[in-house]
C-alpha cells in the first residue's frame, strides 16, 4: 500500500526585509497509512512551517524553491515551486499571492476534507460570534454536503418497520458495524448506519431510550422542494451550481443541510466525550474551557473523515490534567478513525505517548526518524541524545543543556547545521550536509558519525 | 572588536529603518514636499532676502496706511512669468497690489510654525495627562478621563470661536484655542499606550527592584510611549494646518491683523472670485492641501518604521 | 526562617456597572514557609493562584488578608506561632510589627527590596526594550541605593559574566538577544543586590528544553554558591523535581498538599496530587493514569468546602456537594440511564441549599437503590444523606459539608483532604 503522504526534499524560504529566512532545508518524510507520526523540535526548527506547508497555508512571502509534497499521487506544491523556479531571486510576494490563490482553489477539495489541521490555540480557529454547532456543521456543509443529504434522505426513506428491524439487528449483533452497514446498503438507506450506531454506542442512556431514538430515525417529513433538493445533492455528491446560485433555492438548501449539520455536530461532540452535547452546540467558543475548545476543534478536523490529520501543538496551550484528557482522546480516536496523524510538538514526552514513529527536526531538516521506542531508548543523532538528556524527570536526575542557541535561520551553519553545538563534530560535518543514513530496519539518521556503519 | 560589532548592529537597525521608509514610495514623496516647506520656512526666518521676501511678518509693509496709487483701479494679475502665482489686491479699493508667490512663501513659515507649535504643546500636555491617568488609574484616571471627555464633546469650531471672542482674535490666541481642542486626543492616546505598556512585566520587575513611581514613569513608561506619539504628531500636523487655516478663512483673524496666513490669504482672494479671478483662492488652498497630504504620507511611512511587523 | 506566610488571601474585585459586586478568590488562606537557603517549589495549573502567591509574598500585590513574616529568627517564629495558636493578639502584633512585610510603608519597604527579588516567565516582556542591558541590571542596585552608579556599572559587567554572558553585552538591547540569553539577564538583574530570597515565576516555561536545562543548571549553581532561598513557581513538575527540596501543590487558590519533594512526587497523598502526577507524561513509561473529568472551577463562585471535590475521583459524603451539583447528575440519570425505570415526567429541582425535590415519583426505594448503585461512579450521589417521600414527590436531603484543613500525613507532610482527618466524618445513620 502506498504512503498516505510523502514529503520529498522540501525547501521553504521566507523573504523578509531582514533577509532570506531558510525555514525548511530539504525535508524528507513518509507518512504511512493509519500511522501516527510525531514531529519534535525546538522553536524555530521549522516544524510548524512544515505542517502549514503541507496544507499550502503559508503566507505570501514564502517560496518553495525545491521539493514535493505528494498526496494521492499529486504534488501539492507544484504551482508555487514552478513559480519560484521561474523567478529565482526576483521573488515578489504580490505575484506569489496570486499563485497561492490558485493553489487555494486547487486545494479546496483536499484542505479540511481529506487533510485537516488542528492548531495550538483553539480560539484562533473558532469564530467567536458563531455557536459551536453551527461551526462544526458548517465545516461538513462546506466540504461534504452530500454526507448530510444522505443522512436526511435515509431518515425520510426509512419506514417504522425497517427501523424496528434495525433495532433487533443491533440487539442481535451487539451493535456490529459491518452488519449494520450491510443492512443499510441492502435497504438503500446509506447514511442511517452511522446515526443508528452512534445512538447504540452511547453508554449513558437506557436501552429503552436508545430503541426509541433509533425508531425515531424513520419517516422524516419533507415537502417536495426539500425532497428534490436532497435527492439532487445525494445524486450529484455535491451541491450543483443551480442549487447554490439561485437566491431563494440556495437559502433552502443551506437551511435543510445546516440543520442536519447541527445534528451531526451533536453526535460528533458526544463521541469525543463531551457531556451534554445538545447544550454545548448552542454555546459560543468563549463559554467553553480550553480543553473543551480543543475537543471542538478536533471534532471539526475529524468531521469529514479525513485521510490525514495534522495536529500542531495540540496540548501546548492547556494544563497537564487537561493535556492528559486530550492525549487519552487522541489515543482513542486513532483506533476508531482510519486517518493517519501527524502530531507536531516541542514536548517529546507528549509524542512518546501517542506516536508510532517520531521525527526529530533541527534547523529545517529531519535529523532522525525512528519508531518511538528506538528514538527514546536508542537515539543515534547527537542532537536527539542531548535533547532527551535535557528533559528534566520526576526523579530529578541531572539535566544537561545543549551549549549555544538555536541557529539563526537567516544564516544556517554550513554542512550539518548542528555542528557548532555538537561535541562530536569533525571536519566533514562543517562542510558537507549529511544524508539520511539508514540504521537497522526502520531508523534513519542524518549524521556523518554513522557513515559506513 | 566588541564595539565594532556593536556600532555595526546599531547601524544595521538604522539602515533597516531607512529601508522600510524608502520602500514606501508615497512616503518618500511626502518627505520631499515636506522638506521643501520646511526649507522655505527656514529661509524666510533666517534670510528672507534670498527668496526676495520683504517684511516677512506682515501682508503689507509695516506702517502702511495709505492707498498705493499704482494699484488703484488695476485688477489682480493672472499668473505670468513676472508673477508666477499672479497678484492680488489687498482691499477692494486697492490698498496694495501684492505678489501672491511672495505672500505664500511668507505664509508657509507662519503656518508650519504654528501648526507644529499647536501639535507639540497639545501632545506634551495630553501625553503627560494620559500617562499619569493611565499609570495611576482608579479615581484619578476616572476624573481625568471625564475632563477630557468634556473637552471632546464640545464642537471644535464653536469652542475655538468662543475662545477667540473671549480672549481676543489674534494668531497666538487662535493657536491656544486649537491646543485646547487638541490635547484630549493625545490624552486618550497616551493613556491607551500607557495601559498596554503597564501590562509588561518589566514594570513589575522595576517595582520589585524598588524603583519609585516617578522613576518608573520616566524610565520605563515614557520611552515606550513616545515613539508612537511622535508618529501621531507627524500625522496630526497636517490635520491641524487644515483646521487652522479654515478658522482663518472664515474670519477668526480680523481683517486688519494683516497676518500672512494661507487661510486668511484665501479669504482675501474670495473677494475676487466673483470677478472670475480663480488664483487668489485656488493657489493658497492648493498649498494647504499639498502640505497636509505630504505630512500624512510621511507619517504613514514613519508608522511603518516603528511597526515591528512591517520591519520583518 | 526566610519567609513565612499565614492565611494569605488575595481577592480580586470584579468590576460591576457601578461598584464591585463579586470577587475572584484567586488565593484563599494559603500558608507557606521557606527556610534559609532552601528551594521550595510551588506547583499548580494555570489559574491556581500560584503566581499571585509569589507576588503577594514580596508585596508586588497587596494581599487582601494574611500575614507575611520576612527574615525572622526561628525562635521568634516559634513564639509567633505559639501566640497565633493562643490567639494572643498583643504578642502577635509585637512580633509581627518587627518582621511583617505587610506592615511596612512603601518607603520602609525600599531597602528590603534588596533582600528579595523576582524573575518572571516571559523574558520578552520582562526586559524594557528601550534600555541597555547594563542599565537593566543596574536598576535594582540604584533604586535600592545598594551602591553608587559607577560601582553598579562594574558590577553589571561582573554579573553578566556570572550568568554566562560576555561582558560586551552591556551595551546591547534586549531585542538583540535570544530567549535564553534574556532570561540570563533577568536572573543577573534579580541577583544584583545579593538578595536572600528569589521568587522564580515560571522561569523556564517560555524556553526550549535545551535552553531550559542551561537555565536550571545556572539557577542551581547560583543557589549553591550564594545560598539564596528560592521559591520556584511552575506548572512543570519535573522542574520542581530538579531544583526544589520541598514542594507545595496548589489547586484553585488553596494549598492541597506540601512536604518533602521526593515523598510528594513519588507517593502523593492528596487525590489531586495523585491525578496531577499521573497526568505528567513520562518518557519511556506507559502507565495507567487517573484522568480528571471537567475543568478547574470558577473562582468567583468556588465549590463548597473542598474546592477539588467536583473533579475528585474519591470524593465522599461531606466533601462539599451542593444541591445544584447533585441535581445535575440526578437529572441526567433519571432521564437517561434509568429512563426505563422512571419514564417521562420526572422533574428534579433544588429546594433551598441542602434539599432536592423529585417531582413525578414517590418511589423512594428505587431512588435509594439507584443512588447506592451509581455512587461509586457518580461521586455527587455520595452527598445524598436521606431520601424521603411526601404526598406527591420525593425529597432528597444532603449531607452538611465539612471544610477541610491541613491534616498531618506520613513523613511530616500535610494534606488538605478530609480523608486524612481523624475521627468520624460521616454521621452513622445514612439511610
Amino acid at each position: 500500500m502506498s504512503d498516505a503522504l510523502e514529503i520529498r526534499d522540501l525547501h521553504v524560504r521566507f523573504h523578509t526585509r531582514r533577509g532570506l529566512y531558510r525555514a525548511l532545508n530539504g525535508v524528507n518524510l513518509r507518512l504511512a497509512r493509519g500511522e501516527v507520526l510525531g514531529i519534535a523540535g525546538e522553536s524555530g526548527c521549522g516544524k510548524t512551517t512544515m505542517g502549514l506547508g503541507v496544507m499550502s497555508l503559508l503566507p505570501r512571502n514564502a517560496s518553495y524553491p525545491q521539493g514535493q509534497v505528494v498526496f494521492d499521487n499529486k504534488d501539492l506544491v507544484n504551482l508555487p515551486r514552478e513559480y519560484s523556479e521561474r523567478v529565482g531571486d526576483r521573488f515578489s510576494p504580490k505575484q506569489n499571492e496570486r499563485i497561492l490563490r490558485r493553489v487555494s482553489k486547487a486545494m479546496a477539495p483536499i484542505r479540511g476534507r481529506r487533510i485537516s489541521m488542528v492548531f495550538q490555540e483553539p480560539m484562533t480557529s473558532l469564530n467567536p460570534v458563531l455557536p459551536i454547532g453551527f461551526q462544526v456543521g458548517e465545516s461538513i456543509y462546506v466540504h461534504d454536503p452530500a454526507q448530510l443529504a444522505r443522512r436526511v434522505l435515509a431518515r425520510s426513506k426509512a419506514t417504522p418497520e425497517l427501523t424496528r428491524e434495525l433495532v433487533s439487528l443491533l440487539a442481535a449483533t451487539h451493535g456490529d458495524e459491518t452488519s449494520v452497514r450491510k443492512f443499510a446498503a441492502e435497504h438503500d438507506l446509506a447514511g442511517i448506519e452511522e446515526q443508528a450506531l452512534f445512538v447504540w454506542s452511547r453508554g449513558d442512556i437506557h436501552i429503552s431510550r436508545k430503541e426509541k431514538a433509533i425508531r425515531a430515525l424513520s419517516g422524516q417529513p419533507m415537502n417536495f422542494v426539500e425532497r428534490w433538493i436532497i435527492d439532487t445533492v445525494v445524486r450529484a455528491r455535491s451541491i450543483p451550481w443551480y442549487l447554490s446560485r439561485i437566491p431563494i433555492l440556495s437559502r433552502i438548501v443551506r437551511r435543510v443541510l445546516m440543520r442536519e449539520g447541527n445534528r451531526k455536530a451533536r453526535e460528533l461532540l458526544t463521541s469525543l466525550g463531551i457531556h451534554h452535547a445538545e447544550r454545548v452546540v448552542r454555546m459560543f467558543p468563549h463559554e467553553l474551557s480550553g480543553g473543551m475548545r480543543q475537543r471542538v476543534v478536533i471534532a471539526i478536523a475529524l468531521a469529514n473523515n479525513p485521510e490525514i490529520v495534522i495536529m500542531d501543538e495540540p496540548t501546548s496551550a492547556v494544563d497537564v490534567t487537561v493535556q492528559a484528557q486530550i492525549l487519552e482522546l487522541v489515543k482513542r480516536i486513532r483506533t476508531s478513525v482510519s486517518a493517519s496523524f501527524i502530531v507536531i510538538s516541542h514536548d517529546l514526552a507528549v509524542l512518546a505517548e501517542v506516536c508510532d514513529r517520531i521525527a526529530i527536526m533541527y534547523a529545517g531538516r529531519i535529523v532522525e526518524v525512528a519508531p518511538t521506542d528506538e528514538i527514546l531508548h536508542k537515539p543515534l543523532h547527537p542532537y536527539t541524545q542531548m535533547l532527551i538528556s535535557a528533559i528534566p524527570t520526576l526523579e530529578g536526575k541531572p539535566v544537561e543543556g545543549i551549549q549555544g542557541d538555536v541557529p539563526d535561520m537567516r544564516a544556517v551553519p554550513s554542512g550539518c547545521a548542528f555542528h557548532p553545538r555538537c561535541p562530536f563534530a569533525f571536519e566533514k560535518c562543517r562542510e558537507v550536509i549529511p544524508t539520511d543514513l539508514p540504521h537497522g530496519s526502520d531508523q534513519l539518521v542524518a549524521c556523518w558519525l554513522y557513515e559506513g556503519k | 572588536m566588541a564595539t565594532v560589532t556593536e556600532s555595526k548592529a546599531r547601524f544595521d537597525e538604522l539602515r533597516l529603518s531607512g529601508k522600510v521608509f524608502l520602500s514606501n514610495k508615497t512616503a518618500v514623496v511626502g518627505l520631499a514636499i515636506f522638506l521643501v516647506f520646511i526649507g522655505d520656512a527656514f529661509l524666510v526666518q533666517v534670510a528672507p532676502g534670498v527668496l526676495g521676501v520683504q517684511y516677512p511678518d506682515s501682508v503689507v509693509p509695516p506702517q502702511f496706511t495709505q492707498t498705493n496709487p499704482e494699484c488703484v483701479g488695476t485688477a489682480p494679475e493672472a499668473p505670468s512669468f513676472n508673477h508666477l502665482f499672479g497678484t492680488i489686491q489687498y482691499g477692494l479699493s486697492g490698498i496694495g497690489c501684492l505678489d501672491l508667490l511672495q505672500l505664500v512663501m511668507k505664509a508657509i513659515r507662519i503656518d508650519v510654525a504654528i501648526s507644529f507649535f499647536i501639535v507639540l504643546v497639545g501632545a506634551a500636555i495630553g501625553t503627560v495627562v494620559g500617562v499619569v491617568s493611565g499609570y495611576f488609574g482608579r479615581w484619578l484616571d476616572e476624573a481625568m478621563m471625564r475632563v477630557t471627555d468634556v473637552f471632546f464633546s464640545v464642537p471644535f469650531l464653536i469652542l475655538a470661536l468662543a475662545v477667540g471672542f473671549v480672549i481676543g482674535r489674534t494668531l497666538v490666541n487662535m493657536a491656544l484655542a486649537l491646543i485646547i481642542i487638541w490635547w484630549p486626543l493625545y490624552a486618550r492616546y497616551g493613556r491607551s499606550l500607557t495601559l498596554s505598556t503597564k501590562e509588561a512585566t518589566f514594570i513589575e520587575s522595576a517595582r520589585a527592584a524598588g524603583s519609585g513611581r516617578l522613576k518608573i514613569i520616566f524610565r520605563h513608561i515614557m520611552p515606550n510611549v513616545l515613539p508612537p506619539v511622535l508618529v501621531q504628531i507627524s500625522l496630526d500636523v497636517g490635520t491641524v494646518i487644515l483646521i487652522f487655516s479654515t478658522l482663518a478663512f472664515i474670519g477668526f483673524l480680523p481683517s486688519n491683523a494683516l497676518v500672512p496666513e494661507l487661510g486668511a490669504i484665501a479669504s482675501i482672494g474670495l473677494d475676487f472670485v466673483a470677478l472670475g479671478d480663480w488664483w487668489p483662492v485656488i493657489i493658497p488652498g492648493a498649498v494647504i492641501t499639498m502640505f497636509s497630504l505630504a505630512v500624512n504620507l510621511m507619517g504613514d511611512g514613519l508608522r511603518d518604521v516603528i511597526d515591528p511587523r512591517r520591519r520583518s | 526562617m526566610m519567609i513565612a506566610a499565614y492565611g494569605l488571601s488575595k481577592f480580586f474585585p470584579i468590576r460591576g456597572a457601578f461598584r464591585s459586586t463579586a470577587s475572584l478568590k484567586a488565593v484563599d488562606d494559603v500558608g507557606l514557609k521557606i527556610q534559609n537557603e532552601q528551594v521550595v517549589g510551588l506547583v499548580g495549573e494555570s489559574g491556581s493562584g500560584k503566581s499571585t502567591v509569589g507576588r503577594c509574598l514580596i508585596r508586588l500585590l497587596n494581599p487582601t488578608d494574611g500575614e507575611v513574616l520576612f527574615d525572622i529568627p526561628d525562635s521568634e517564629l516559634a513564639e509567633y506561632e505559639k501566640a497565633r495558636a493562643a490567639a494572643a493578639t498583643e504578642r502577635l502584633d509585637a512580633i509581627a510589627d518587627r518582621f511583617s512585610l505587610l506592615r511596612r510603608s512603601s518607603s520602609e519597604l525600599r531597602p528590603l527590596r534588596r533582600l528579595a527579588n523576582i524573575v518572571f516567565q516571559d523574558p520578552y516582556s520582562s526586559l524594557n526594550p528601550r534600555m541597555r542591558l547594563a542599565d537593566i541590571i543596574s536598576e535594582p542596585m540604584l533604586s535600592t541605593q545598594f551602591c553608587s552608579r559607577a560601582e553598579a556599572g562594574i558590577r553589571a559587567r561582573e554579573l553578566l559574566h556570572e550568568v554566562g554572558l560576555p561582558e560586551f553585552f552591556e551595551d546591547r538591547y534586549p531585542h538583540e538577544l535570544s530567549g535564553g540569553q534574556r532570561q540570563r539577564v533577568a536572573i543577573a538583574r534579580a541577583i544584583s543586590t545579593n538578595p536572600k530570597l528569589l521568587i522564580l515565576d515560571e522561569p523556564t516555561s517560555a524556553l526550549d528544553v535545551s535552553v531550559q536545562a542551561q537555565i536550571l543548571n545556572l539557577l542551581r549553581g547560583l543557589q549553591q554558591k550564594y545560598g539564596i532561598s528560592m521559591l520556584l513557581i511552575t506548572h512543570n513538575i519535573a522542574v520542581v523535581a530538579y531544583l526544589a527540596e520541598y514542594v507545595y501543590v496548589m489547586y484553585a487558590g488553596k494549598i492541597m498538599e506540601w512536604g518533602d519533594k521526593r515523598k510528594v512526587l513519588r507517593d502523593p497523598q492528596h487525590p489531586y496530587t495523585k491525578a496531577l502526577m499521573s497526568s505528567v507524561p513520562v518518557i519511556g513509561e506507559t502507565m495507567t493514569r487517573t484522568v480528571l473529568r471537567g475543568d478547574p472551577p470558577n473562582l468567583v463562585v468556588p465549590p463548597l468546602a473542598c474546592r477539588f471535590h467536583p473533579r475528585c475521583p474519591v470524593a465522599f459524603e461531606v466533601c462539599g456537594w451542593s444541591a445544584d451539583e447533585v441535581v445535575e447528575d440526578l437529572e441526567y440519570l433519571l432521564a437517561g440511564k434509568y429512563y426505563g425505570t422512571f419514564g417521562d415526567g420526572v422533574h428534579v429541582a433544588t429546594e433551598g441549599d441542602r434539599t432536592i425535590v423529585v417531582q413525578g415519583t414517590t418511589d423512594a426505594q428505587r431512588i435509594s437503590e439507584l443512588v447506592a448503585r451509581e455512587q461509586e461512579e457518580i461521586r455527587s450521589l455520595k452527598g445524598i444523606k436521606a431520601v424521603d417521600v411526601t404526598a406527591d414527590a420525593t425529597l432528597i436531603h444532603l449531607h452538611e459539608p465539612i471544610e477541610p484543613d491541613m491534616y498531618p500525613s506520613t513523613d511530616g507532610r500535610e494534606v488538605k483532604c478530609l480523608l486524612f482527618r481523624t475521627g468520624a466524618l460521616v454521621p452513622a445513620a445514612t439511610s
